[in-house]
């Protein structure tokens, strides 16, 4: 009697709570103040300074340049400035007309170094090069509004704790005795785990936990639907948890030296395409699927993994991104990965790969033409599968008609679609569903689940909360300090939405069933490994002042500069 | 890096894309929600059915009926059961009432469900018994509310003991049926006449026993002389009417028929009717007296005689009939003119004070039509339809019993006895 009085209560509390937490979390990613870094200057003929936003900058006569210079003989996209992160500046000449010098010496190919003081001249116009300064840095520095100073990340992690909370309180009425206990200490840990990751933030004096509160507010959702559905994999769950959770900070850590993450893009080229040759040679067929690997009593899904490897590869920084060559070689790479999906059978991962390319191709070359090329071929790709398999065929021909055959080829998604329904808005309590019998309930189908089980407004904000994560990605885009950094974060969070999109559609009909994982809420171990690393791109994008652990921050750095000149 | 970053714009195109995919699954959640959730196949717990005094008639959850055999019989047909051989029993078709399905709280509810009919099954036991075996329906309906109080069809089985299956017991013949209308349909020639002919009240019909149409001769039950209209409803002339079906001709009939919904199929909560038929004949042919009279080829439902004569006890409107929850329908259909219904009321009620004889309903102010209708091998559908002119029992019938007789002597008389029943509660 207690158990319903308890449920009656809460099930209304918890949309508002994890609205809350997404709300809090989308205001301070969306309306904090994001002032620009500046890294130096280039003096105008005309005395005038144009500030140097990013550590790679285009100079050219388009108006989409970062320094526009107005001069007839200045080719439009003419000249790249990168910084390192030792501080060091290059100029790249882009097959400019009228040549790029710095004083007197021509800029080869490979690029020329420029220092202070250093006069670069386009054509006929004459540019001066001033670096940042110590002191400039420290004043642009100061001048920055740091994150987290107008909404609390501690307290939005509070009132995510208090949701948390919440579901364990209706698991305490609903789990099955024996499992009691260990669903409530599951919880727990999940506290101490998010906790002692926010500590570790402050630490090191950061301040952005957005990304990560959204990534344990999913989190959340993905364990309730293990405590309900498999309680006896609890443990391994939170394992798994914290081996993503570490992977994301090793990952993190990884990327914040650029030098050093570009030095190994073609290990994780050849690494990407051993996994799959291994996968493909190795592993069995599992419900249709041969992406599923065995190695000592652990399954492992490579194809997750080379997600990673596959945006780590594909990503460039600037002057990288207008060489043709380069970008054929990743076209021939991604045509690689996406057959030998194909080939295993795992279609759903093979379309998001193809998607995941789509953005990476067009990011790089800006070309429509490339992506209406790419799609062209992939639907001629896909008429060919369709004649071969069957059984993706059939998966189509049920799209959109499974009330048709509900106990055939509709099962499935008619029972996502009941016991969604039946839910409502706020859920019949979490443990209280029915479709977690279903096979695949806990993997495919984890929308009907929450939808029945937490109610549809929680299951909508889960989806939005991703779809927060691309608007945060968008606008952090136009602070990045790379564009390796820009491109990887926007093909992981299309990467994370596609996923999202493909497991909530395909299981309510409104997709074909595809049978993917819905990030960091399906249960699954690769695929949570995955989603977490895939996190830490979407961290090495943001710049907002002393926000991410991924960037550097710009004070220390330039005091050794200091303390060496 | 601003090229780079405009570039971003794609991933906006995605998450575009995956808002529009929710915007259509919440759309499809408000269409479709009820259905969806109510899927029988699927894990949702159903509630407790009971009828509209609380008596419970099936308990969704434990998939079992009502402990006492003649609720269980009388009220199969409208209770249904969970197989699905009554197709349009509650159990089939009302399992979004069963679930308890609402938008904001889904299926979900801290008690036990519980979902009422409109029946009365005391009044369907009553009727039941009254049918006694022959074959054949009885139905009453407040016609103010639009609750179906009674609705049962005989013969009936007891869904406990499957095994002894009488023939035609999974159909529920008050809705899923439609017979031969005899002289009950002469109440849609009469709404067609009354409003297309002008000067009807002034006109004579003569009826000498048998009348030749064409060089056919259609006959009479008696020779009535000379008639007013009036009469000739209380008569249930055959001459008369085939004098209107003449002037009418069959595009009027036909018509009229479609408009009072003989001709349709009826949702009643969802559940559908079996829609009737007339075939439509040129002037002159005896055919078309004979189908404005409700012989020929002409098919009524019994229900649609129900929301007929339901609506001109309420003045013209129908209140559509329900048979989920308490309380009114919340959809009328306007099927005749005020005037018109005021008409046919009082003529209806003609018949039963100087034809039927108002003594076979003591205590009830009935306006009615008889129906025998000839099946063609000897035998008569009996039909007896009305209701009653009363504000504190505003109950409009069908009773209908197959190759039954006479329609005021077997039909008349069960609707006498269950009426005599819903009154007294």
């Amino acid at each position: 009697m207690t158990g319903t009085a308890v449920i009656t209560l809460t099930r209304y509390l918890l949309p508002i709570l994890a609205a809350w937490v997404v709300a809090r979390c989308l205001r301070s990613m969306l309306s904090e103040k994001y002032e620009p870094e500046v890294w130096g200057h280039l003096i105008f003929p005309d005395a005038s300074a144009a500030p140097l936003p990013h550590w790679e900058c285009v100079i050219g006569r388009a108006k989409t340049s970062d320094i526009v210079v107005n001069a007839p003989d200045v080719s439009r996209i003419h000249a790249v400035l990168i910084r390192n992160d030792k501080g060091i500046w290059r100029i790249f000449d882009i097959n400019s007309r009228g040549g790029v010098y710095v004083g007197k010496e021509k800029v080869p190919r490979r690029g020329l170094e420029v220092k202070n003081g250093d006069k670069i001249r386009l054509a006929s116009t004459t540019l001066g090069f001033a670096d940042v300064t110590a002191g400039e840095l420290r004043s642009v520095d100061k001048s920055r509004t740091a994150a987290g100073t107008s909404i609390n990340p501690g307290a939005t992690l509070l009132v995510l704790s208090l949701f948390q909370a919440l579901i364990m309180l209706q698991y305490c009425f609903t789990a099955k005795d024996e499992y009691l206990i260990v669903t409530c200490l599951s919880f727990f840990a999940l506290l101490a785990i998010e906790w002692l990751c926010y500590l570790l933030i402050r630490s090191i004096r950061r301040n952005g936990f957005e990304v990560e509160t959204i990534a344990f507010f999913l989190t959340t959702l993905g364990l309730s639907i293990v405590a309900s559905s498999t309680p006896e994999a609890l443990v391994k769950t939170l394992l798994l948890l914290i081996m993503g959770v570490a992977l994301f900070f090793a990952m993190g850590w990884w990327l914040r030296d650029l030098r050093r993450a570009k030095a190994l893009r073609w290990p994780a080229v050849i690494a990407a395409m051993g996994f799959l040759f291994v996968n493909l040679i190795l592993s069995e067929y599992v419900f249709g699927a041969k992406n599923w690997l065995y190695i000592g009593g652990f399954s492992l899904q490579p194809s997750e993994l080379v997600k990673v490897l596959y945006i780590y590869a594909g990503a460039a920084s600037l002057e990288r991104l207008f060489a043709r060559r380069n970008l054929l070689f990743f076209i021939a790479f991604s045509a690689i990965c996406v057959m030998a999906l194909a080939l295993m059978g795992d279609y759903g991962t093979a379309v998001i790969f193809f998607v995941t390319f789509l953005i990476i191709s067009f990011m790089r070359s800006g070309s429509i033409a490339t992506v209406f090329l790419a799609i062209s071929g992939a639907a001629m790709a896909g008429f060919l599968v369709f004649t071969m398999k069957p059984y993706i065929a059939q998966r189509f021909a049920t799209w959109g008609h499974v009330w048709a055959d509900p106990y055939g080829a509709g099962f499935q998604q008619t029972r996502a679609l009941s016991a969604a329904a039946s839910g409502g808005l706020f859920g019949h309590g979490a443990g209280e569903g029915w479709l977690k019998n279903i096979v695949a309930a806990n993997t495919d189908m984890v929308f009907a689940v929450i939808c029945e089980e937490l109610g549809l407004i929680v299951a909508i904000i889960a989806a939005l909360s991703i779809i927060a994560l691309a608007l945060f990605v968008f606008r952090s885009a136009s602070h990045g300090r790379s564009t390796y950094y820009v491109i990887a974060a926007g093909a992981s969070v299309a990467l994370l939405m596609i996923q999202m999109a493909l497991n909530i559609f395909g299981s309510l009909d409104i997709l074909p069933f595809t049978g993917v994982t819905f990030p960091f809420v399906s249960k699954g171990g690769t695929s949570l490994l995955s989603c977490w690393m895939l996190l830490a791109f979407i961290k090495a994008a943001d710049t907002r002042k002393d926000a991410s652990f991924v960037v550097k921050r710009a004070e220390i750095k330039q005091r050794k500069r200091g303390a060496k000149a | 890096m601003k090229k780079v970053k405009n570039r971003g714009a794609f991933v906006l195109l995605i998450a575009l894309f995956c808002a529009l995919g929710l915007a259509l699954y919440c759309a499809r959640y408000v269409l479709h929600g009820r259905e969806w959730a109510s899927f029988s196949g699927g894990g949702t717990t159903m509630g407790l059915l009971y009828d509209r005094n609380d008596i419970l008639l099936a308990d969704a959850g434990a998939k079992t009926y009502s402990d006492d055999y003649t609720t269980r019989v009388a009220n199969f047909h409208v209770t249904g059961d969970y197989i699905g051989n009554v197709g349009t029993g509650a159990l089939t078709r009302l399992t979004g009432e069963l679930a308890g399905f609402d938008l904001i709280n889904g299926t979900y509810h801290p008690q036990v469900h519980k979902a009422h009919l409109t029946v009365d099954a005391n009044l369907n036991n009553e009727a039941y018994a009254a049918l006694a075996g022959r074959k054949g329906s009885v139905q009453i309906v407040n016609y103010k509310t639009g609750e179906l109080l009674c609705m049962v069809s005989s013969p009936s089985m007891d869904p406990n003991t499957p095994d002894n299956i009488p023939d035609g017991a999974y159909l529920n013949r008050a809705i899923s049926a439609a017979y031969v209308p005899g002289s009950v349909f002469k109440l849609v020639t009469l709404a067609a006449a009354l409003e297309t002919i002008d000067d009807i009240y002034d006109r004579t019909f003569y009826c000498g026993g048998s009348v030749m149409v064409g060089a056919d001769q259609l006959n009479c039950t008696g020779v009535h002389g000379n008639q007013t209209i009036e009469q000739a409803l209380a008569n249930s002339c055959n001459c008369a009417f085939s004098e209107l079906a003449q002037t009418l001709g069959s595009d009027v009939l036909l018509a009229y028929a479609k408009k009072l919904g003989i001709t349709e199929s009826h949702a009643i909560d969802g559940i559908y009717t079996t829609a009737g038929s007339i075939d439509p004949y040129e002037k002159g042919n005896i055919n078309l007296s004979w189908s404005a009279i409700g012989q020929s080829t002409d098919l009524v439902c019994p229900n649609t005689m129900l929301r007929l004569v339901s609506a001109i006890g309420n003045g013209g409107t129908l209140v559509e009939p329900t048979m989920v929850g308490h309380g009114r329908s919340q959809k009328t259909t306007k099927l005749l003119d005020a005037d018109t219904a005021e008409k046919m009321a009082s003529m209806m009620n003609y018949n039963v004070q100087y034809a039927y004889g108002a003594g076979s309903f003591p205590g009830l102010n009935v306006c009615a039509k008889t129906g025998t209708a000839e099946v063609g091998d000897g035998t008569d559908h009996a039909w007896f339809v009305g209701f009653l002119d009363d504000e504190a029992h505003p109950y409009a019938f069908v009773v209908q019993v197959e190759r039954g007789g006479g329609g005021l002597s077997v039909a008349g008389a069960i609707a006498n006895r269950v009426l005599q029943k819903a009154v007294a509660n």
